[in-house]
């Protein structure tokens, strides 16, 4: 008798799960693409709220989204086989992947909504004329610091400099990661962040150093929103997306982008090469890219729109993020750099980064 | 008997792709130079001499050992009383108890620990509450003291349920006997009930040293990234810098150092001077 029921109750299951998956008519979608899924691997909160759902509900397809949170995650992924259509990588990223042959060209013919890139992001030395890659956010890195406890004067007279000034010491994020730590303290010096000199790189290393052993920093990735967002420490270095986020939250914040340069940062949407479903991956894309999408995309989310359009709204007059000084990338500034790919310096930054960290002040 | 004997195979094969295999290809990684064909392989020793000739691997090394010591040291201090307390209630109670120690692990131990910061925070639980008495705030976030309650806090189930075990399997006619025989409270328990639940003790050791060596998001989480693990040097190798000849070398010397820590453990479960009633 039992098992009867437990029979009946299994049939039930299958039956409303069969049930739920036939909810939409996807025969068309079928037709027009080959398939009505598309698999999208991205960064963890980095899309508006009903992006997805309605992408699936225009179009009719299924969207099964995967999430990293570092480049090198995603490409240890891909690397052991796993098929996805879109990825969001970053511009270094992305030119590993054009190097390594693992991406496919973008059929231009497909994306119409191409032509209104902002033109910050387009055309980027990574990928010269967009072959690969379609931008997605963009934005520079920055000093999030709290305008109450830190003078203004100060954090713009200093530029990067600031997280070694000792007076305040224990009250500092630093960022987790060693591109990003090493383009603070390489711009700091004055040397360009793509330097391949090792005389300069000891030089940071040695930068780095001292601020490990005199200011007392925490290293935080993601956290470091939250822990200023709360007020938690007075400065911060911080992706420029993220930093509106803070300043929503605290009017406590302030932006800086040091005139010493900073990381001129992209993230692309790309088709690697073993994707399934390259005709609906483009149709995702040229949707992202449209204007109502990237809106409400970047409103949410508060990183940069790549659409022009969309970037004059959000920052301009009566615009969301109009008075935050941390939406809007500085462009065409000639200290600011575009990370490049190279398997050595990574390897050796790395190396020397995990050694900074593990120095016990 | 016998007809079941093959039904084992499966088992076999599976424990061979997913145990074995894996294994032989870390010691493989372990002794080779990045980027080798297939089919050529360059062995050298270059992974093992880089991580014993740099001081700074050398002291994470032994930062993570300290770590872990004081971990298990802790979790038997405080694991210890509690199973004992559970095993002395009426066993109805017993089973309720357990369920309320093992019901955290039903949670994701990331989030576990994530829930922690906002408990250690400067301006989180703990120090609001402080606020009120106009103390504070007290920094316990990104400390060693921070790393090591993380650590038990997610490891002391695993010691708890060990040490419960081995007490109520425990044939409480030994104890009788001890007070027939004229032992108190403090002696029938120094030298009945202590050795008889050691092997409890020394699985316990064994199931919380291991992952807390190894552990890596809770110095990250709860250490702030200061506190760089041994376990968080592979997450590098493999993650970020991509190196995992350097990785698996790591991984192998822990390997090592696991065995030998787990040898030492079975030696002095074997003890006959620790040993209770078997043989």
């Amino acid at each position: 008798m039992k098992k009867i029921f437990a029979l009946a109750l299994a049939g039930a299951l299958a039956a409303s799960l069969t049930g739920c998956g036939g909810g939409t008519d996807n025969s068309t979608a079928i037709e027009k693409y080959g398939s009505d899924t598309l698999k999208l691997y991205n960064w963890g909160e980095y899309m508006g709220e009903d992006l997805i759902s309605n992408f699936e509900q225009e179009f009719g397809v299924k969207v099964i989204v995967e999430y990293f949170d570092s480049n090198e995650m995603m490409y240890t992924k891909l690397q052991g086989g796993d098929s996805y259509d879109v990825l969001v990588p970053s511009d270094y990223m992305i030119e590993r992947l054009i190097n390594e042959d693992m991406l496919q060209e973008l059929d231009h013919s497909k994306l119409p909504n191409l032509a209104n890139l902002a033109d910050g992001v387009k055309n980027l030395d990574y990928d010269p004329d967009n072959t690969y890659s379609a931008p997605y956010f963009w934005g520079t890195v920055g000093i999030v610091y709290n305008h109450n406890n830190v003078d203004p004067a100060k954090v713009e007279a200093e530029g990067w400099n600031i997280l070694l000034d000792t007076e305040y010491a224990g009250h500092i994020y630093m960022y987790d990661s060693e591109r990003d730590a090493f383009m603070t303290a390489l711009k700091a010096l004055g040397y360009s962040m793509n330097t391949e000199s090792e005389d300069e790189i000891n030089a940071a290393y040695e930068w780095l150093l001292q601020l490990n052993n005199t200011m007392q920093p925490v290293y935080v990735t993601d956290e470091v929103i939250d822990g200023m967002a709360n007020g938690n420490k007075d400065i911060a270095v911080v992706y420029s997306g993220d930093a509106t986020y803070i300043l929503d939250q605290n009017p406590d914040m302030s932006y800086w982008m040091p005139t010493e340069g900073t990381n001129l940062w992209s993230d692309a949407m790309v088709i690697p090469k073993n994707a399934e479903n390259p005709a609906l991956a483009h149709e995702f894309i040229n949707y992202v890219l449209t204007y109502d999408a990237s809106y409400s995309n970047s409103e949410y989310v508060g990183y940069a729109s790549s659409n022009q359009e969309v970037l004059d709204a959000l920052s301009g007059p009566g615009g969301t993020y109009e008075n935050n000084e941390a939406y809007l990338p500085r462009s065409g500034y000639e200290k600011d750099e575009v990370f490049h790919d190279n398997e050595t310096i990574r390897r050796m930054l790395s190396e020397l980064w995990i050694k900074v960290k593990a120095t016990k002040a | 008997m016998k007809q079941f004997r093959n039904m084992i195979y499966p088992y076999v094969v599976w424990i061979f792709i997913m145990i074995v295999v894996p294994m032989l290809l870390i010691v493989l990684y372990a002794f080779t130079t990045a980027g080798n064909e297939v089919t050529t392989f360059r062995f050298t020793l270059e992974n093992f001499t880089r991580f014993f000739q740099d001081a700074v691997f050398l002291d994470v090394l032994g930062r993570s050992l300290v770590i872990a010591v004081l971990t298990t040291v802790i979790c038997v201090l405080i694991g210890y009383p509690i199973a004992y307390a559970i095993s002395k209630r009426p066993e109805r109670s017993n089973m309720f108890w357990v369920l309320i120690i093992t019901m955290p692990t039903w949670i994701n131990m990331m989030v576990r620990t994530y829930a922690w910061v906002g408990i250690l925070q400067d301006n989180g639980l703990i120090n609001s509450i402080l606020g009120l008495f106009g103390i504070g705030p007290v920094k316990m976030m990104y400390t060693t003291f921070a790393v090591v309650l993380g650590m038990v806090y997610n490891f002391i189930p695993f010691m708890i349920l060990q040490i419960h075990t081995s007490l109520t399997k425990m044939d409480k006619s030994y104890l009788e006997a001890a007070a027939d025989l004229g032992a108190d409270r403090v002696q029938s328990f120094l030298r009945v009930t202590l050795p008889l639940s050691l092997p409890g003790v020394l699985s316990g050791i064994t199931l919380v040293f291991l992952p807390a060596v190894s552990s890596f998001f809770i110095p990250k989480l709860l250490g702030g990234g200061q506190y760089v693990l041994i376990g968080n040097v592979i997450e590098t190798q493999f993650l970020t810098s991509g190196d995992w000849n350097f990785g698996s070398a790591i991984s192998l010397i822990m390997a090592v150092i696991i065995m030998i820590s787990m040898y030492i453990t079975r030696k002095v479960d074997t003890d006959p001077a620790a040993h209770g009633k078997e043989d």
